[in-house]
């Protein structure tokens, strides 16, 4: 203990050094805009630091690295409660009810709440993360693609608690999105499937276009059209849009999201594979499966996007311990961060603590100090992205079409990618104009491809045992978990019909 | 499914996830003994949008549409919908035809006019500077290479980079 305070001293001196310092700045400035693009992902800015990590000493590369990690992941949640347009996938629950906050001109309070929950989250996660890295190693360790596969199956499971209109209908959508993730060359032979010889179908349809079409253009052909209430003025007015920070009594009442949303992130990030999406549907399934009001979710409910928000950035330090005590990396960030301790000689693992401890306690206070830098360059940022609320509607519009299009054609300098933007952008507006719920296709798409990785994995290495996932207690848990979540609303109206009869 | 007139809507999508459950059979890879063949998973999928179709239609049938508040819905403007779903899907048409920077100039201009600006040299002034603006953004200091066009109009793009100095 106390060798851990000396050690975490000596990181706070280090850290504080003017270049390690200015990298956090730096990095977290680079995620949140990164994050916040559509498009422009948190893990593309680290790749394109990598390059310029060549020259530094390997602790400033890594500070850099873990704050655009730590602001990738929060950056998505400003544009998605501002303009309904998440970030990146992991956003997208916050964008639920954050984007409604919005609408009812509670933007200062969404924006104030997200900033503070992520910045608990991650800060909580990195004390975590140095206090608990070597036995929550241990347990991770022993998980196998049986236990990934459960734990998809709990975010995929969640579309009960997410779906609005009907169980029926949110199912249908999911199955739609989880087909949709099955075209394209399919990995284990090698074949193309549901191409039907159309050339850039074979590479697959990647999530990115789904989301930023289903969600951008989609509300945006939906305002323009004029069929929602208030359409083309329904966001906050611009000058109520700056971020103002919760109070310490709001924020002790959502004690308890901010709590399930830390445990959530955490093991969660923890499991190589899972990450922060993962663990953002989850927390916020989860957190509306307590909720005494779970009918009130997604119409700009604090407890969903407090919850949500927490747990992705807390899946930041999770991801860490994997990467730190195992030298296992569990996500492509963190993959990209054990390429650039390897550029620098050191490889991560279990003797990290021992031979680098300088290095490696520099990172866990760089981290806690990102996270709370994090309050005000997310206050900052908030602010200046809130400006273009004051751009008139017709201008916004144009322009947000115009940034999917970048956006869609960077993923890989395709204009196949822009087609499909586009196209899920007209089926989005459809979708919402025929009260089909958008969320659990895009939960779908972007998990679907992971859920039968893991599963048919699973089935080589056990022969075909499908018993496997329930010998296994953690998968069997995990597994009965879920199922208790697709079964609840069933189970919850008949209780409720049979109470009715007995009155 | 307030709009679809009762269960045609899930219907449809069951037919042709049974015709996607079909076509699964049909991939062209005899699976390796012992393992799952490229077909199981997606078949897997199918016949869930299946049921799931099948639990709406009855849902239908039962007039119980369960779950949440349906959006308020008003009646939209066709001329609006029709015009912006043209432009959607027009700028990706024409983008490589005319390159980005007179696609995307075109664009906004378009758009802007249909959603409600009325005022011409606003307008213009937005689309032309709004379109410079990216260029030097996503060209210059991305390096990101955007549609040039074809042809002259490639032609034509190199020449407004060069005078832009973005290349």
């Amino acid at each position: 203990m106390w060798e851990t305070l000396a050690n975490l001293a000596a990181g706070l001196a280090a850290s504080l050094e003017p270049l390690n310092f200015l990298m956090i700045l730096v990095g977290l400035a680079i995620g949140i805009v990164a994050g916040a693009l559509p498009g422009i992902t948190m893990l593309n800015s680290i790749v394109l630091v990598l390059p310029f990590t060549y020259l530094m000493e390997i602790v400033p590369s890594l500070l850099l690295m873990t704050s655009i990690y730590i602001g990738g992941v929060f950056g998505g949640s400003i544009t998605g409660i501002l303009f309904n347009i998440p970030g990146d996938p992991m956003n997208v629950p916050t964008t639920w009810e954050g984007y409604q906050l919005n609408k009812k001109g509670q933007v200062r309070l969404a924006l104030g709440m997200a900033i503070m929950a992520s910045a608990i989250g991650g800060f909580l996660s990195a004390l975590i993360l140095t206090f608990a890295s070597p036995p929550f190693a241990k347990v991770a360790l022993t998980f196998s693609t049986v236990e990934y596969f459960a734990v998809v199956v709990l975010g995929l499971a969640s579309v009960v608690v997410i779906g609005q209109v009907s169980v029926a209908g949110a199912l249908m959508s999911l199955f739609a999105g989880m087909f949709l993730g099955t075209v394209g060359t399919e990995a284990q032979y090698g074949i193309t499937r549901f191409a039907f010889g159309i050339k850039f179908l074979e590479t697959g349809i990647d999530f990115v276009t789904v989301l930023i079409g289903l969600f951008a253009i989609g509300e945006v052909l939906d305002q323009l059209s004029g069929s929602k209430a208030g359409a083309g003025g329904d966001a906050a007015a611009p000058s109520t849009s700056r971020a103002r920070l919760p109070s310490p009594r709001q924020l002790w009442a959502l004690r308890g999201s901010i709590v399930r949303g830390l445990g959530t992130g955490v093991v969660i990030g923890a499991i190589p594979g899972a990450g922060a999406t993962v663990a953002s549907f989850v927390s916020y399934g989860l957190e509306k499966q307590v909720s005494k009001e779970p009918e009130r979710f997604g119409t700009g409910v604090l407890e969903g996007l407090t919850a949500s928000e927490t747990s992705v950035n807390a899946s930041t330090g999770g991801a860490m311990i994997p990467l730190l005590t195992l030298g296992i990396p569990g996500s492509g960030a963190t993959a990209v961060m054990m390429g650039a301790f390897l550029l620098h000689g050191v490889q991560p693992g279990p003797l990290l603590f021992s031979k680098s401890p300088h290095e490696v306690y520099t990172i866990f206070v760089g981290m806690l100090l990102a996270n709370l830098i994090m309050i005000v360059m997310g206050l900052l940022a908030a602010r200046s992205f809130a400006q273009l609320m004051k751009v008139p509607e017709p201008i916004l519009a144009a322009f947000i079409i115009t940034f999917c299009f970048i956006g869609a054609y960077a993923l890989r300098n395709d204009m196949a990618d822009v087609w499909l933007t586009m196209l899920f952008g007209v089926l989005g507006f459809f979708m919402r104009r025929y009260n089909l719920p958008i969320p659990p296709l895009i939960l779908g798409v972007i998990l679907g491809p992971l859920a039968e990785q893991y599963f048919l994995t699973s089935m080589v290495s056990y022969g075909n045992d499908v018993t496997v996932f329930f010998t296994r207690p953690v998968s069997a848990a995990v597994l009965l978990t879920s199922a208790g979540l697709l079964l609840w609303p069933a189970l919850k109206g008949w209780l409720a019909r049979r109470k009715a009869l007995r009155v | 499914m307030r709009s679809l007139p009762g269960a045609i809507g899930p219907a449809l999508i069951f037919l042709a996830g049974a015709g996607l459950f079909a076509a699964a059979g049909r991939l062209p890879v005899v699976p390796v003994p012992g393992q799952l063949g490229p077909d199981f998973w997606p078949r897997l999928v199918l016949i869930g949008l299946m049921a799931s179709c099948v639990l709406k239609i009855l849902e239908v049938a039962r007039g119980r549409e369960g779950g949440g508040e349906p959006t308020a819905l008003l009646p939209l403007s066709r001329p609006k919908l029709a015009g912006g779903m043209a432009l959607v899907l027009g700028y990706p048409a024409l983008a490589p035809l005319l390159g980005f920077p007179l696609t995307t100039s075109f664009f906004l201009l378009a758009f802007m006019r249909l959603a409600g600006t009325r005022r011409p040299l606003p307008l213009l002034v937005t689309a032309l500077l709004g379109t410079v603006a990216l260029l030097y953004l996503f060209v210059k200091v991305v390096y990101l290479p955007l549609p040039k066009g074809a042809g002259v109009m490639e032609d034509f793009t190199i020449f407004l980079y060069r005078l832009l100095r973005i290349f």
